[in-house]
């Protein structure tokens, strides 16, 4: 009905805007605060929620008592519930949309040719939308007269395959648990875990700090047991109005000792500052190991392995601090272009090869080559340059960098580097990356300069003047400065 | 501060055995106070002339500062530090780490693998930092110099937000780590600080006759700073210009040129320290 029309009925009808966007986004979060009670939860949109709890309810004392926690704690944020727990995703989803019991009992389940009876006395008086259906199906079966499950749930199947395809029959036959449905969760499940309740919600730094050393300890074992270490770790905590904060922390190498998961996580506090915002304090903490590897354990000692370690740690702790791009170790690539020939990569990622990191290959191609000196500092993006010349494509006489003007005293060069002209269209798709598309591919002509002061600098000059077309010379750049 | 008074001995002691015992006299202050790193292997720089100026080397585990003339000496400063770095972590097999402001980065660019190699360090060697605020460059130098296995410190600074708390706290982390940290500045500055020496460095035209013999060779390979010891607390300063040897890893004074200023020769107690 028209929104004019309910107006009339009742005059006193609030009427609010929907905002799908931001349902989606609540839907989200509680789905994320129901992870409390299970890893496996997923969202069933537009306004449902799905939790495996097989396994888990003894936790809470039971199925019959997690459902009334549950149906307190989102009473208490302010929103209605209806809740169902039966042995298959299609029964407790018919159950809670439609009817009205609470707990379908799992205990008498028969075998696959014999469902439970119990779920199929619930399912029998529920309409036939309960099923999940299309609506044009449901529409189509109520112009047959079939109206309740009850109606088909005794009818013959092949005719009703022939004349509504086999989805009608599929979810009979997944409610029923003739045929299995699986549950995709929302999170992956992190293979370590280890959690703690809390009677009276804690809000400080050093009681979470604390907890997380207690927690870490836990792990130790379970992780020792395996042989293996945490190389990623996210602790979650659970407020007591429902929003949860996820931490994560990362290493270089595989950890277990408490203490230094402890350091870990006093470093991502800091840097995190103000946004763990406790509220009223956090009721649920829980550590777990996302990403484990196996670790070797190390021999304590003096020598080269202890020294590593410990540049490990401060790796770690830095990148706790700044993130993790922000430390970085220069690793050599095989690529003629100067501004490629080395990346900065991540230290923590890079300890697992802890090689030379292609510097010893770049090592013998430089004694093999005798490629010309390269320069200390590289600008990430070459600076354009004034330059005036003798000759067009000759070396530079004086040039103007940053408003200073250079003469050039002595000059080596050129050397010529050819643009990757096999990625032309590829650079050209970069965008704001240098170089910009028209030169990305071209020849650049390197000279080493140095200048009257005793300044030196590698410029190079992008393209040929005889290729140029007529309004655009090629244009001088700066590219690096040496000692 | 420990209060400590030397006792002024009579005059029978030459000035020699006095400047010894006022030596002692400093070093065991300074250890008092926490400055000097305690048994810090010094840092040559391999010229016997300027290593005895500092004392036997730039102290192991202590702050230095090197100050380039203006910014676009910047690159000419961080080769002397850089060449630093090879000489002092490559025998001992230990990683240097560099730390500096993204803006600092973006003006003066990235130190460059290959150019690394040039200086003798090697590239897989050096870890960057690269902080988005000079307090984070100033954390980051703090925890990196209290960490034992790190061979060299080196803090890319700008601007005057570094005030002498800040100096004194990097240079209790340097003693408290044994580690040497360098702050590398991108025009000198009168402030005070409690680093224990300070450099400005500029870059130095190569020799004329180097330049005659091979002026169609281009620049030539070695490269050549002034560098000017302003503050020195185990001794003299001087200025003087230097060229890094890559291959031998080490420094040379330049040999057809002279240094900017002559080292003073003509006080009477100046020829007693040597």
């Amino acid at each position: 009905m028209a929104l004019a029309q309910a107006r009339a009925m009742h005059p006193a009808l609030a009427a609010v805007t929907e905002d799908q966007a931001g349902d989606a986004n609540l839907l989200d979060s509680i789905a994320d605060w129901c992870q409390r009670y299970t890893p496996l939860v997923a969202v069933d949109p537009p306004d449902g929620i799905l939790l495996d709890i097989g396994g888990c309810a003894h936790l809470f004392g039971g199925e019959a008592r997690l459902r009334d926690d549950l149906l307190a704690r989102t009473k208490s944020f302010g929103l209605s519930a209806r809740a169902a727990i039966a042995s298959t995703i299609g029964t407790a989803w018919a159950v809670a949309h439609f009817g009205e019991a609470a707990i379908i009992d799992a205990k008498s389940t028969g075998n696959r040719e014999h469902p439970t009876s119990g779920a199929r006395d619930c399912l029998a008086p529920l309409p036939l939308a309960a099923l999940r259906l299309a609506p044009d199906m449901v529409a189509a079966l109520a112009r047959l007269g079939l109206k309740h499950i009850g109606d088909i749930l005794d009818l013959p199947r092949a005719p009703l395959t022939a004349r509504f395809g086999a989805a009608l029959l599929r979810q009979l036959d997944r409610a029923l648990g003739r045929e299995d449905e699986p549950l995709t969760p929302r999170l992956p499940i992190p293979p370590y875990v280890a959690e703690r309740n809390f009677h009276e919600p804690i809000a400080r730094e050093e009681d979470v700090l604390a907890t997380v050393e207690r927690l870490a300890a836990r792990l130790q074992t379970t992780l020792a047991a395996r042989g293996d270490g945490a190389r990623r770790l996210e602790l979650a905590l659970f407020r007591t109005d429902g929003a949860v904060k996820r931490i994560a922390a990362g290493t270089s190498r595989p950890i277990r000792d408490p203490q230094a998961i402890r350091a870990l996580f006093v470093e991502r506090l800091a840097a995190l500052g103000d946004e763990i915002d406790p509220g009223f304090g956090f009721d649920l903490a829980r550590l777990s190991v996302l990403v484990a590897e196996l670790r070797m354990d190390e021999q304590i000692g003096l020598g080269t392995q202890e020294n590593r370690a410990e540049v490990d740690r401060l790796v770690d702790r830095l990148s706790a601090r700044l993130g993790r791009r922000r430390i970085s170790r220069l690793i050599a690539n095989d690529s003629h272009i100067p501004e490629l020939a080395a990346t900065a990569m991540p230290a923590q990622t890079l300890h697992a090869e802890r090689g030379s990191g292609g510097w010893d290959a770049f090592r013998r191609f430089h004694a093999e080559v005798g490629l010309s000196p390269r320069p200390l500092r590289l600008l990430t993006r070459p600076e354009p340059i004034e330059v005036m010349a003798l000759v067009p494509d000759g070396p530079p006489l004086r040039f103007r960098w940053r408003r200073a003007l250079h003469e050039v005293v002595t000059v080596e060069g050129p050397e010529r580097i050819a643009g990757a002209w096999w990625s032309e269209q590829a650079d050209a798709d970069e965008g704001a990356r240098w170089p910009p598309a028209p030169l990305a591919g071209a020849t650049r002509d390197y000279f080493r300069i140095e200048d009257k002061i005793g300044l030196r600098f590698w410029l190079f000059r992008s393209g040929f003047y005889q290729d140029a077309p007529p309004g655009l010379p090629p244009r001088w750049y700066l590219h690096g400065m040496y000692a | 501060m420990a209060a400590v008074r030397p006792a002024f001995s009579s005059s029978t002691e030459g000035p020699a055995a006095r400047i010894e015992r006022l030596r002692r006299t400093l070093c065991t202050a300074e250890t008092a106070t926490g400055l000097a790193g305690e048994d810090a292997a010094p840092l040559t720089l391999g010229i016997p002339l300027i290593d005895d100026a500092l004392g036997g080397g730039l102290a192991g585990g202590a702050l230095h500062e090197v100050a380039a003339t203006c910014e676009p000496q910047i690159p000419a400063a961080s080769g002397f530090v850089l060449a630093l770095a090879a000489r002092h972590t490559i025998p001992r097999q230990q990683d240097a780490i560099w730390i500096a402001e993204d803006l600092s980065l973006a003006e003066n660019g990235l130190p460059y693998g290959p150019g690394l190699h040039e200086v003798g360090l090697a590239p897989e060697k050096l870890i960057m930092v690269a902080a988005a605020r000079g307090r984070d460059v100033l954390w980051a130098m703090e925890e990196a110099l209290r960490c034992r296995a790190i061979g060299m410190v080196i803090g890319e600074l700008r601007g005057c937000g570094i005030d002498q708390v800040a100096t004194r706290r990097l240079a209790l982390a340097a003693a408290a780590g044994n580690t040497p940290g360098f702050i590398l500045r991108t025009a000198p500055s009168d402030e005070p600080s409690a680093a224990a020496t300070r450099w400005i460095i500029g870059a130095a035209p190569s020799s004329s006759a180097l330049r005659d013999e091979r002026s169609s060779a281009g620049p030539p390979h070695v490269y050549r700073l002034a560098a000017h010891l302003i503050r020195n607390r185990r001794g003299h300063r001087g200025a003087w210009i230097v060229e890094w040897n890559s291959v031998e890893q080490r420094f040379e004074l330049a040999t057809d040129s002279v240094s900017v200023a002559q080292p003073v020769f003509d006080r009477p107690h100046r020829a007693a320290v040597a």
